[in-house]
């Protein structure tokens, strides 16, 4: 059984369409990219899904059906706004929170203490929020999101303020997180931090899924005749199979003619006593998927 | 239900336990007390405590003296020492035992001539003491119950016509009480309900509302808020008053000055069912406002329009007391911001017909109710609106 099945949602802010007919769902045990650029309409359907707008269309369903005060315990949101009682101290604000998640006074306490010795705040714990940097706030709002073991798990913008330490934590965290079984979305707009994480995802913009399916499949559908070489000679392009050659960085990037395989012409280069450092099929990055979706080009033959 | 407890625990404990409470309440007290202490110091310091002596040679003054003055107080009654002649009454003064004598003539009776021979002008309390010691002495063959009446003048009572509650306009207590109270009352309402306006803004300014809303609900969230700040108030107010019950137990004999604890409970009664409507509704206004504010101080500058008609009413006090039954009165206390100060004070100092004690409850109830329910739309279409304010349109029109 699907974690979140969204179902034809739509939504209209005065005369602007935040969200028009989206349908996604999400499965348990897998890291779900909800990706777009800014104002996409990815938080607006977040809020949705956690029903704190109300869809003008379309039915949400999540972990079997409406929400309710009873799931609300089950899953953990770390929104994009991100924020603490700024002047209230941090094992306290941490305990709180916690409560409010369901759990008790004294296990809030024990797991606070230890989610703060596991993500280096445990000293800080008698400060204030506001005496905190930046990421070690990020890190106590990361600790709110999970500390009560959620089933489910929602990130807006999980690695903004993080430096690349921090970073590695959170992508090692999640990756932990996947394989007790839990189902996290993550929601974003810098595509290059998902394609290490995520299963599935689904990509917005302006409101309509404009891609959704597996991170791979998506890949493997919108790689094209190119193929990227390395070499220690240059490569002449009158070789068979090759329609063209761009330089592109330390190496070469070669556009296949129709008819020939990557396989082809490696064996031709080979052949030609080519030395190759590195060949690999052209795999797009899904910031260059985005832009040939959004831009209508190149789409999948 | 268990997280409407957790809220208002939370609210409760993160005010009553700060240093800004604890301050705020010890300090109204103290700073009370020290000026009563500083008054009553001033006066026992400014006060001169050498006797005076007095040369009596008109024999008013001769056996038996009666002396007034013997339940006088904390302060102490001047004490006069008596000279045969004037030399030994200057002598006495030159060496300071005395701080002035008076001579009364011979001829006292008939042409009223004292002469007062001082260093200095003697303080009014020994006039006073001195012109009382021989207003007693020269009634003193009257019978007693007269020289009571001389001596201590009339004590009105007022009657109101369609009641047997009275007042006896002479007694301070009876009318300073209620309006104290009142005013007490009131500070509270204002002190809980910005509290609320705070906690209301404080999500919002904290960019937390929506982890909470992902964890409580929107209803056990604000009753939580509410009860939790109203708990803060009324801690507060429970220390003042068991401040100034320590304060009137020690100065004055509460019940006697009171005159009766019929009026008293009337009065408490009327307090009680006003304060509670008008709680809900200040606490609901204060809420709505803070829920349509983007940060605290914005939120506390439009707070203040609800608190100046609650004070109101105390600018036109005298008028109140003088006149209860005036239009203006009666106005007060059907306006539901300025009820809640004037109906009880009304009700302590004269007698208000019921229609008007229903209807001004009434309206206080209605627009309590009417507030609760503009906060929960402002805090249902406002709470989400990081940085932007909610216009009066929108609340009144606006969907969510």
């Amino acid at each position: 059984m699907p974690t979140i099945v969204v179902d034809q949602i739509s939504k209209k802010f005065g005369p602007q369409t935040a969200v028009d007919q989206a349908s996604f769902s999400v499965e348990p045990g897998e890291i779900f990219g909800l990706l777009g650029p800014n104002g996409a309409g990815k938080t607006t359907i977040i809020r949705i899904i956690l029903d704190i707008f109300k869809a003008d269309s379309g039915n949400v369903s999540i972990m079997g059906g409406p929400m309710t005060e009873g799931k609300k315990n089950r899953l953990g949101y770390l929104p994009e706004e991100r924020g603490l009682y700024q002047d209230v101290q941090l094992d306290r604000s941490l305990v709180y929170l916690s409560t409010l998640k369901g759990l008790s006074g004294p296990e809030a306490a024990r797991k606070v203490d230890e989610y703060l010795q596991r993500f280096d705040l445990y000293e800080h714990r008698n400060k204030k929020i506001k005496e905190l940097s930046k990421g070690m706030q990020q890190k106590a709002q990361l600790i709110v999101t999970l500390i009560h073991n959620p089933e489910l798990v929602i990130i807006d913008e999980p690695f903004s303020a993080l430096d690349p330490v921090n970073t590695q934590m959170v992508k090692d965290l999640l990756r932990e997180e996947r394989e007790k079984g839990k189902c996290i979305v993550m929601c974003t707009h810098q595509m290059h931090q998902v394609e290490e994480l995520a299963d599935r995802l689904v990509l917005i913009n302006e409101g309509k899924v404009v891609l959704y399916g597996g991170l791979q499949e998506i890949q493997r559908s919108y790689s094209g005749q190119d193929v990227r070489v390395h070499s220690l000679g240059a490569i002449s392009n009158t070789l068979p199979g090759i329609a063209s050659i761009e330089p592109e960085n330390s190496g070469s990037r070669i556009h296949l003619q129709a008819g020939t395989s990557p396989q082809k012409l490696l064996q031709t280069l080979v052949e030609n006593g080519v030395q190759l450092e590195k060949f690999e099929i052209a795999i797009p990055t899904l910031d260059e998927i985005f832009i040939q979706v959004v831009t209508a080009e190149g789409r999948p033959q | 239900m268990k997280k409407f407890w957790l809220v208002f625990k939370h609210e409760y404990m993160r005010h009553v336990l700060t240093k800004r409470f604890i301050l705020a309440v010890l300090s109204v007290p103290f700073f009370i007390a020290l000026s009563i202490g500083l008054g009553f110091l001033s006066v026992v310091l400014g006060t001169d405590y050498t006797p005076v002596g007095i040369v009596d040679r008109s024999g008013v003054l001769t056996d038996p003296l009666i002396n007034p003055h013997d339940n006088r107080g904390p302060l102490e009654s001047t004490k006069f020492n008596f000279y045969s002649d004037e030399t030994q009454a200057q002598s006495a003064l030159d060496n300071e035992e005395i701080q002035g004598f008076y001579v009364i003539g011979p001829d006292y009776l008939k042409d009223g001539l004292i002469t007062l021979t001082a260093i200095k002008a003697l303080g009014s309390e020994v006039t006073g003491d001195f012109a009382t010691l021989l207003r007693a002495n020269l009634i003193k063959t009257q019978p007693a119950d007269l020289r009571v009446r001389l001596l201590d003048g009339p004590e009105i009572t007022v009657h109101s016509l369609a009641d047997s509650r009275s007042v006896d306009p002479s007694n301070i207590l009876a009318i300073i009480m209620p309006i104290l109270a009142g005013i007490l009352f009131v500070v509270v309402i204002n002190i809980s309900g910005g509290y609320l306006l705070q906690a209301v803004v404080e999500e919002k300014e904290n960019r937390i509302m929506e982890i909470i809303l992902t964890s409580v609900s929107p209803d056990q969230l604000m009753a939580g808020k509410i009860m939790g700040n109203l708990s803060v108030g009324l801690t507060q107010l429970l220390i003042w008053l068991a401040a100034a019950g320590i304060g009137v137990v020690f100065f004055t004999n509460l019940e006697t000055q009171l005159g009766g604890t019929e009026m008293l409970r009337s009065y408490l009664l009327v307090l009680v069912v006003t304060f509670i409507p008008a709680f809900i509704m200040i606490a609901a206004l204060m809420a709505m406002v803070g829920a349509t504010a983007t940060e605290a101080r914005e939120a506390q500058q439009i707070a203040g329009f609800f608190s100046i008609p609650i004070f109101m009413p105390l600018w036109f006090i005298t008028a109140i007391l003088e006149r209860p039954d005036s239009a203006l009165a009666v106005g007060f206390s059907l306006f539901p911001l300025t009820s809640p100060l004037t109906l009880p004070v009304r009700v302590a100092i004269s007698t208000v017909p019921a229609w008007q004690i229903a209807l001004s409850l009434g309206i206080l109830v209605v627009c309590a109710v009417g507030a609760v329910w503009l906060a929960s739309r402002a805090f249902r279409l406002g709470m989400l609106r990081y940085g932007k304010k909610l216009s009066l349109r929108e609340l009144v029109r606006g969907t969510d």
